[in-house]
């Protein structure tokens, strides 16, 4: 099997995972209620700990440490999706957003536990049940928001209507992903995104949001980034690049 | 509602299957499952938890050894008056660390007070300084099929103990390599 080809899209799953974790990290002090904070700040870490579990991977099969790849690579080498780089928005915005991305992690990691590649079935088992975990957090928020208040509906609305051709973008497949979902390593994008809008679109409808009628992601290639990016890794990477403080690292 | 804060809820947390349920805090939640979810985030860190219990502040009636001893807080029930379960709970003791709230039985009771004075009559009084019931139904308890996703994670994440952060011996090693410890500081053979 062609580890390169593997590698990538290891890559792809810790990059999602490592930006979205820190773009959650962004609300640690500012969530609308404390117990909250405490709680999103614990779902960020639960993401930086996948995170890290998928970089750990990638240096198997590429020698390459993850701090190298993390804080050494510029935005035009990262393959996460468009969704995870954008700015955190409000709360409906952020609770909306990690719940389409827990969805997904739900129904991917249940057909990555049975993966023919024991390492990817050994990482998707360790993040399973704290991804059941999250889903059932914000699948909570994202109902109680719906079916809340005027304004919570309504910004539910307009972030729903943001995030969703982003949110397609997660069954967008690398190039040449084929011969992995043929070797039985990765599920088959297509069956991912049924069983997920099946899920999705159930939710939203019970929690009074209408689906968006968009088809299409907004980007199909996971080399694309919107300048939020470069914004977000000049400011994670600073430390470790710096001349000053970056020697040790 | 006055306060901008959500409705308090009293959180429960039973470290293993054989000790009870210990009050641990309280939490603020907008319903019982956000209380629930909240109360796994914020007090189940360090690590084991095997069972969790919230129940609204509001749903609990509370009385110290002092005032149930006043006598003017009771009045039976009507002798058909339906009854239901109530979760007793107390605190034994007053020494200076780690004394809790615990769980320790079920009575049926028609009301609140009735509910403390069957608990009064069921349970040791001695040493107890305060007495909580609250009707089980008003109580949210964790799932023992979710422990998984509910529980298991924290006993793996060290991080959170302060034990996974040696602070002295990495200070010591850091003013030794800049010839800062004093004679006071330096390792001795009894460290």
């Amino acid at each position: 099997m062609n580890d390169t080809l593997l590698a990538r899209n290891v890559l792809a799953l810790a990059d999602d995972s490592l930006l979205l974790g820190h773009r959650n990290s962004e609300w640690a002090g500012h969530a609308p209620i404390l117990e909250e904070d405490i709680a999103f700040a614990n779902l960020a870490l639960d993401e930086l700990g996948h995170a890290q579990l998928w970089y750990e991977l990638h240096q198997e099969l590429t020698g390459r440490e993850p701090d190298e790849t993390i804080f050494f690579r510029d935005a035009a080498d990262y393959l996460n999706i468009q969704l995870v780089e954008l700015p955190k928005g409000d709360w409906a915005f952020s609770m909306l957003r990690q719940y389409l991305f827990d969805a997904y992690e739900n129904v991917l990691l249940a057909h990555l536990v049975n993966s023919s590649n024991a390492r990817v079935a050994e990482i998707a088992a360790k993040q399973r049940p704290e991804e059941m975990y999250h889903l059932r957090h914000t699948a909570h928020w994202v109902k109680r928001l719906g079916l809340g208040a005027a304004e919570s509906h309504r910004r539910m609305t307009a972030a729903l209507n943001e995030l969703w051709a982003y949110a397609l973008q997660l069954f967008a497949p690398l190039e040449n992903a084929q011969a992995l979902t043929d070797a039985n390593i990765l599920p088959n994008p297509r069956a991912l995104q049924t069983e997920w809008e099946n899920q999705v679109g159930a939710h939203l409808t019970a929690s009074a949001l209408a689906i968006p009628a968009a088809r299409a992601p907004r980007a199909k290639s996971r080399s694309e980034h919107t300048a939020h990016l470069r914004e977000l890794l000049t400011e994670m990477q600073e430390v470790a690049r710096s001349e000053v403080y970056g020697v040790e690292w | 509602m006055n306060d901008s804060q959500w409705a308090r809820y009293e959180v429960f947390e039973q470290e293993r299957a054989s000790a009870p349920h210990r009050n641990a805090g309280s939490v603020h939640a907008s319903d019982a499952e956000m209380a629930l979810g909240n109360a796994r985030d914020v007090f189940v860190r360090r690590p084991n938890c095997f069972s969790l219990w919230v129940v609204p502040e509001a749903a609990v009636f509370a009385k110290t050894a002092q005032e149930v001893a006043r006598d003017d807080w009771y009045t039976a029930p009507a002798a058909d008056a339906p009854r239901e379960t109530y979760l007793v709970f107390n605190k034994k003791g007053q020494p200076a660390r780690e004394t809790f709230v615990e769980y320790v039985g079920e009575v049926k009771a028609a009301a609140p007070a009735h509910a403390l004075r069957v608990a009064l009559e069921t349970f040791p009084t001695q040493d107890v300084f305060v007495w909580w019931v609250a009707p089980e139904r008003r109580v949210l308890k964790s799932e023992q099929a979710d422990a998984a996703s509910m529980f298991a994670p924290a006993r793996t994440k060290k991080y959170r103990m302060h034990t996974f952060y040696p602070v002295e011996p990495i200070m010591r090693e850091l003013k030794s390599a800049q010839g800062m410890l004093d004679n006071s500081e330096k390792m001795t053979d009894n460290d």
